[in-house]
């Protein structure tokens, strides 16, 4: 069997900021102009898509982020079985791929997600983040693409003071290390 | 500490801490609360420098960051020690440790202050004049200008203190807790709005805070004692931060502001360590305020520069606030109203006060009126005309004023004094205004500048806006503040102000001397050491603008930006030239107000953080292997695998070979990749490439070469068509988000008609490249299943395949010329595959080759690299791959450019092969070119792109661009080095199997 | 350091943007019909104008769209953002 590994797989708390890899988590990338793409994304995965900037939309086992005007991410809430087949992605990309309605890419590797929860979490990412969080903190469900500390993430609030943000795998290792070096700071 | 010179009744300093501190190795005490400046003065100590130029004697002259003269280097620590410090910013902690700057030996005996007696020899631009010439010379004279010049030490070790940095988000930022400061916050917070006071202070309130003077109350009580009650009701309010020790440093557009915030400076040493020092705010205020208040302008005449010469206002501020006396016998100078405050101030704390010599005729505000009740002197219409006393001033010589006020007449009077109040009247502290863009005005009355025109959401309300008089202030600020806001707040309506009004004003920039104007010294900026003569030399030489003067003079061009001394200088040039000073203008104030620390600018930005880095799945193998890296971009790159000690180019030759004779195996994950989908993606991939793709095959892959508009080449990879309407592009490591930006860019603006998408998946993939004779074997172990014949799975094509289960993509592509795979795997699995093909390959001695050998295999076949053979200026035709620009296709990007006029010239640089008539001498990249060498000067035909010792061919190999190269063939150059001249022959680009062979071996 | 507003996201920091220059130059459709005093007119003129212009911007690191702004390059005040394919609002 070939081994399965991702950049971090650690957890660490620090006072009242606790930051955590949670993987393998499944994630597809979306992408479609027109209405029927619109429709056909909310019928098969049983959830609303979301049309407004910023915004999200989630059911028990998956969320789908507003990415821009023709672009969306599906990542899953629970970590997927590593061996079981990929039937989502595979359903949506011959309901949607083949029949040119628009694109189903597997990014499941491409993202790493960091859940970050506590009390402080925002004074962390504001350390070299430019997004006003001042009204994000308060929205749930709210989605961003920004940069912190020059790297692109995407950061989807889950709940009050617990995001989870997602960043390029390549720049995990790094990003890591800033957030904890920020985090034993505060 | 000499007891006398502090009082007792005093509540903003704990007198029951005692802080002993070092200055100039003496041990010394003050108390918590102090500033260097404060404890100095306390003890008695006003020498605390020498001037920059003269080297004389200089003392405390401000309390604040004006402060010119006070500069100290604090600390002696080679990583912790910080020069240009201002004693009057520092707050006394236990341990400090500073001392005087610009002096040698000692502060109190300083061989430059001979300068002082060859002062007039030392005009300005003195430096600029004299040391030009003989221009060889200059090393000299540097060393001991220098010396002599000395603006404190930097560290010589790394800074062990940590900073950091915030972004921070309100609705409106107050800067300054001044009483309209603190009204404005206040009225903010009171309606919901988010609001951020700072003040760089310890403790908010400005100089209303230690106010206690029968000319100005409120409600019948002491404005001080009203103020202190405001400033207790914030700590109520939600909405509201405040933020003291925090200077705000630079104002930009958009109200973007940057202050920085003082968090362990003022803490002894073991209470610093590990505590962030100081956190630099990156501050986004929808609205700001600006509440700054003013600096009080010293006066300009002969010898005001001595050591207890001091500026009013601070002397009221170390009496009132402190608790120290400046001096025992204190006269003081003025041309307004506010230094009878001081006057009032000292007399009721027991120092005498010799007199005030005041420029106006008379006047007969409350507060004179109150000074004169007080039995204080004045002498009016006199000016003070030279100041006696070498380290610390002992007497003053005063004499009447002519009518006009250009001359002194009559009878020479002089004073004892062992220190000297200044007041030469008021300057709003404009400087975060202007620097945000906005434009000011002239007032005539008072000469001064004034807030006028801004684009941005902010206003300026309180001294900073021209309002001295208490009543003025809250009037207007509540007024401001209420329509700024859109808000109506009531707290300050119908309060009952007492305050005294100045009545008469008068102003002269630089007062008349019984001397001819060349022998005093009326020093303008007492940092940089240049005078009022300074100014009007510069003006008889020819120098209008002001811009000019201050850069000839350096007039305002030190530490402290000429905080004290532009108003006088713009004084002294417009009534020398005969303009009006609202007609002259001002010289720029730029970021930061105060001087920043490196470190707040860099914040957490060292070290690892210095710049980002990205790593590939396999990084953990490279390291455990002891590779050695390189940087791509951000990617950390295996460079070379060193064994048993070897240096890079013996590794590379090793590997080189290794991967020719048998096997050798790279990560190739770093490469960029795109996935495209969608029914136009061929047509796409048509206008993007300068070949033809409407006939690629299902499962094969394709080289393509991008251009830019302009013909030249931007990127080259290999696409794959994965089905219909499915493709995976490849493109350079340093490429990457360019190219996927660049068509993005394409398909949203120019061909919004195409039904394409992108999606990046560069980091989704790990990329495992196996080549050389071997590879087929190997990958037959990893993927037993897999059809590897050239009939089934020819080069140049793909299959999907499973690794124990896993999908995975394989290309048999090549970029070395040998027959080779490339694996493509969820990245999560690439490691253990990576480690699975090593395993599988190691009876063929597969070896792992880095980025500098994967340069001399595609070297050795003349493959370019974009961005290293290439430059911007190349096209195709340039790098004679005339083969893969279609002659089919009526349009791609850059196809127009391809005939040019200036494309189509022949003799352009153009890519070839060199080979060194030595097979020894190996080239180096960069170098020059040339046809002969016995030719002055030499024509530059061309230069080295790529050069590497082959292992394979036994000889050196080089790829050039060469001007008309294609010609060349064949053709002897040289290359002219350092120490010798290499002789070479241009060749083909490629050195190695010309018929492919090796690509189906 | 500007306040963009994209026309998608909202307002967003000066960071998250990258710039690309003069807006409403069309490529032309039959570029191998244009002389090369043509061909370089679409090529290298550009108005770099001191004053009101109007720009491509790039919301590079948020939602990756392109879209136009007018903008006085004097003063670096942004009077409007549009979307790719809309008219100016104002000139």
């Amino acid at each position: 069997m070939l081994n399965f590994n991702t950049p971090i797989m650690d957890t660490k708390e620090f006072s009242e900021i606790k930051i955590s890899e949670i993987e393998p988590i499944l994630k597809i990338n979306l992408r479609g102009k027109n209405r029927d793409f619109v429709t056909k994304i909310g019928k098969e995965l049983s959830i609303i898509t979301p049309v407004d900037p910023n915004t999200s939309s989630s059911n028990e086992k998956l969320n789908l982020l507003w990415l821009s005007p023709d672009e969306w991410l599906i990542y899953s809430n629970e970590k997927i079985d590593l061996n079981g087949a990929n039937f989502l992605e595979d359903k949506l990309y011959n309901e949607i791929s083949k029949v040119n309605l628009g694109s189903i890419t597997n990014v499941t590797d491409h993202w790493i997600m960091i859940n970050l929860s506590g009390t402080k979490i925002f004074e962390l990412l504001s350390a070299d983040c430019p997004f006003n969080f001042n009204s994000f903190k308060n929205s749930k469900g709210a989605v961003v693409q920004t940069l912190v500390n020059h790297i692109d993430v995407v950061i989807h609030n889950k709940n009050i003071n617990n995001v989870n943000l997602f960043v390029r795998r390549s720049f995990t290792n790094h990003l890591w290390s800033w957030l904890n070096d920020g985090a034993s700071r505060l | 500490m000499s007891k006398n010179l502090r009082i007792t009744n005093n509540k903003f300093i704990d007198q029951t801490s005692r802080i002993s501190f070092k200055f100039d190795g003496k041990t010394l005490y003050g108390f918590k609360g102090d500033t260097l400046a404060s404890a100095l003065l306390a003890n008695n100590i006003h020498l605390v420098g020498r001037s920059f130029k003269y080297h004389r004697p200089r003392g405390i002259m401000a309390c604040g960051s004006e402060e010119p003269n006070a500069i100290v280097q604090v600390g002696n620590d080679a990583s912790m020690t910080e020069p240009n410090t201002r004693a009057t910013e520092i707050e006394l902690y236990e341990g400090l440790e500073a001392s005087s700057q610009n002096c040698w030996p000692s502060v109190n005996f300083d061989i430059g202050a001979i300068n002082n007696f060859f002062s007039p020899l030392i005009p300005a631009a003195f430096y600029y004049k004299t040391f030009m010439w003989p221009a060889n010379f200059w090393k000299l004279y540097e060393y001991f200008i220098r010396k002599s010049a000395g603006l404190g030490k930097s560290p010589t070790e790394p800074d062990k203190d940590i900073y950091d940095h915030r972004y921070l988000h309100c609705d409106v930022l107050v800067v300054g807790g001044g009483v309209s400061g603190i009204m404005a916050a206040k009225t903010a917070a009171k309606n919901k709005l988010n609001t951020v006071l700072i003040d760089d202070k310890n403790i908010l309130g400005g100089t209303t805070l230690f106010q206690k003077n029968e000319c100005f109350k409120i409600n019948n009580s002491y404005s001080s004692d009203w103020l202190k009650k405001e400033i207790e009701t914030l700590n109520s309010l939600k909405n509201l931060t405040i933020k003291t020790r925090t200077s705000l440093a630079a104002y930009h557009s958009y109200n973007y502001l940057l202050a920085r915030e003082n968090l362990t400076d003022h803490l002894c040493l073991n209470e610093k360590k590990d505590k962030i020092r100081q956190r630099l705010w990156k501050i986004r205020a929808k609205k700001v305020v600006i509440a700054t208040g003013a600096m009080e302008r010293p006066l300009i005449f002969n010898n005001n520069d001595r050591p207890g010469i001091i500026l009013s206002s601070s002397i009221k501020k170390y009496i009132d606030y402190y608790g120290v006396k400046c001096g025992q016998k204190v006269s003081l100078f003025t041309n307004n109203d506010s230094a009878y405050e001081t006057a009032i101030s000292l007399n009721n704390n027991g120092v005498i006060v010799n007199s005030v010599i005041d420029i106006r005729d008379k006047t007969n505000s409350l507060i004179v009126k109150q000074a004169e009740k007080l039995g204080i002197k004045i002498h009016w219409k006199s000016s003070v005309v030279n100041t006696n006393g070498y380290k610390k001033i002992n007497s003053i010589e005063i004499m009447k004023l002519s009518d006009n006020g250009t001359a002194v007449v009559g009878k020479k009077i002089k004073e004892e004094c062992d220190c000297l109040a200044i007041s030469g009247g008021w300057t709003p502290r404009v400087h975060l205004f202007t620097q945000s863009g906005g434009k000011l005005k002239f007032r005539n009355e008072d000469n001064v500048f004034l807030p006028d025109k801004t684009d941005l959401d902010q206003i300026s309300i309180g001294s900073c806006n021209g309002d001295f008089e208490l009543d003025e202030v809250i009037e207007n600020s509540v007024n401001l503040i209420n329509k700024f806001l859109k808000v109506n707040n009531n707290d300050y309506v119908n309060l009952e102000i007492i305050s005294s009004k100045e009545i008469d004003k008068k102003n002269i920039w630089l007062l008349p001397s019984d001397k001819p104007l060349g022998k005093t010294k009326p020093f303008l900026d007492f940092q940089n050491d240049s005078t009022a003569n300074d100014v009007k030399l510069a003006l008889r030489e020819g120098f209008k603008s002001i811009e000019h003067v201050k850069r000839y003079t350096t007039t305002g061009m030190a530490t402290d930006q000429g905080k004290l001394s532009n108003m006088h200088a713009l004084g002294i040039i417009a009534e020398t030239a005969g303009v009006k000073m609202g007609e002259l203008g001002t010289t720029t104030f730029r970021p930061p107000y105060t001087p920043l620390t490196f470190g707040a600018i860099v914040g957490r930005n060292i070290g690892e953080f210095f710049d980002i880095t990205r790593r590939t799945p396999m990084h953990d193998w490279h390291v455990e292997k002891k590779a050695e890296f390189e940087n791509v971009g951000q990617w950390k790159r295996a460079w070379y695998y060193p064994i048993n000690n070897e240096n890079m180019n013996e590794a590379v030759q090793r590997e080189s070979k290794a991967a020719r004779d048998s096997a050798g195996i790279l990560d190739a994950s770093t490469l960029g990749k795109i996935d495209i989908q969608g029914s136009d993606t061929s047509e796409f991939l048509n206008r993007v490439y300068t070949n033809a793709w409407s006939k690629l095959e299902i499962g094969k892959c394709r080289y393509g070469l991008m251009l830019n508009e302009d013909g030249m080449v931007y990127d080259d990879g290999v696409t794959t068509r994965l089905s219909e309407n499915h493709y995976l592009m490849t493109t350079t490591t340093g490429g990457a988000a360019n190219v996927l930006s660049k068509l993005e860019d394409y398909l949203q603006t120019e061909w919004p008609e195409l039904d394409v998408y992108l999606t990046s998946v560069t980091d989704h993939y790990g990329t495992v490249s196996i080549c050389g004779p071997n590879s087929k074997k190997i990958l037959s172990k990893v993927i037993p299943d897999l059809d590897l014949s050239d009939k089934e799975f020819p080069h140049m094509s793909f299959k999907n395949a499973l690794i124990d289960n896993i999908k995975c993509r394989v290309m048999r592509i090549s970029f070395t010329g040998e027959h080779s795979y490339e694996i493509n795997i969820q990245s999560s699995y690439a490691k253990s595959v990576w480690e699975k093909c090593f395993d599988a390959g190691k009876e063929f001695n597969i070896t792992p080759y880095g980025t500098e050998t994967m340069h001399l295999l595609r070297a050795e076949k003349g493959f370019i690299i974009a961005g290293q053979d290439t430059d911007g200026t190349m096209t195709p035709v340039d790098l004679q791959m005339d083969w893969i620009i279609s002659k089919k296709k009526y349009d791609f990007i850059g196809k127009r450019s391809l005939y040019r006029s200036d494309t189509i010239r022949e003799d352009r640089k153009q890519l070839v092969g060199l080979l060194t008539e030595d097979p020894k001498e190996i080239l180096e990249e960069g170098a020059q070119i040339v046809a002969e060498t016995n030719k002055q000067p030499i024509e530059m035909l061309g230069h080295v792109t790529s050069s590497y010792f082959s292992p394979n061919l036994n000889k050196s190999i080089a790829l050039a661009v060469v001007k008309n190269g294609k010609k060349l063939k064949g053709q002897k150059m040289f290359v002219p080095m350092k120490d010798k001249t290499i002789s070479v022959t241009i060749t083909d680009t490629v050195f190695l199997d010309k018929e492919n062979k090796r690509l189906n071996a | 350091m500007f306040l963009i507003n994209c026309p998608y996201c909202g307002e967003r920091d000066q960071s998250e943007f990258t710039a690309g220059g003069e807006a409403h130059i069309v490529r032309p459709k039959q570029p191998t019909e244009l002389s090369d005093d043509q061909w370089a007119e679409f090529l290298f003129m550009r108005k770099n104008i001191k004053g009101v212009q109007l720009e491509r911007w790039n919301h590079a690191h948020g939602c990756r769209k392109w879209f136009n702004m007018v903008r006085d390059t004097s003063n670096d005040k942004i009077h409007a953002v549009y979307k790719m394919g809309e008219k100016p609002p104002i000139k």
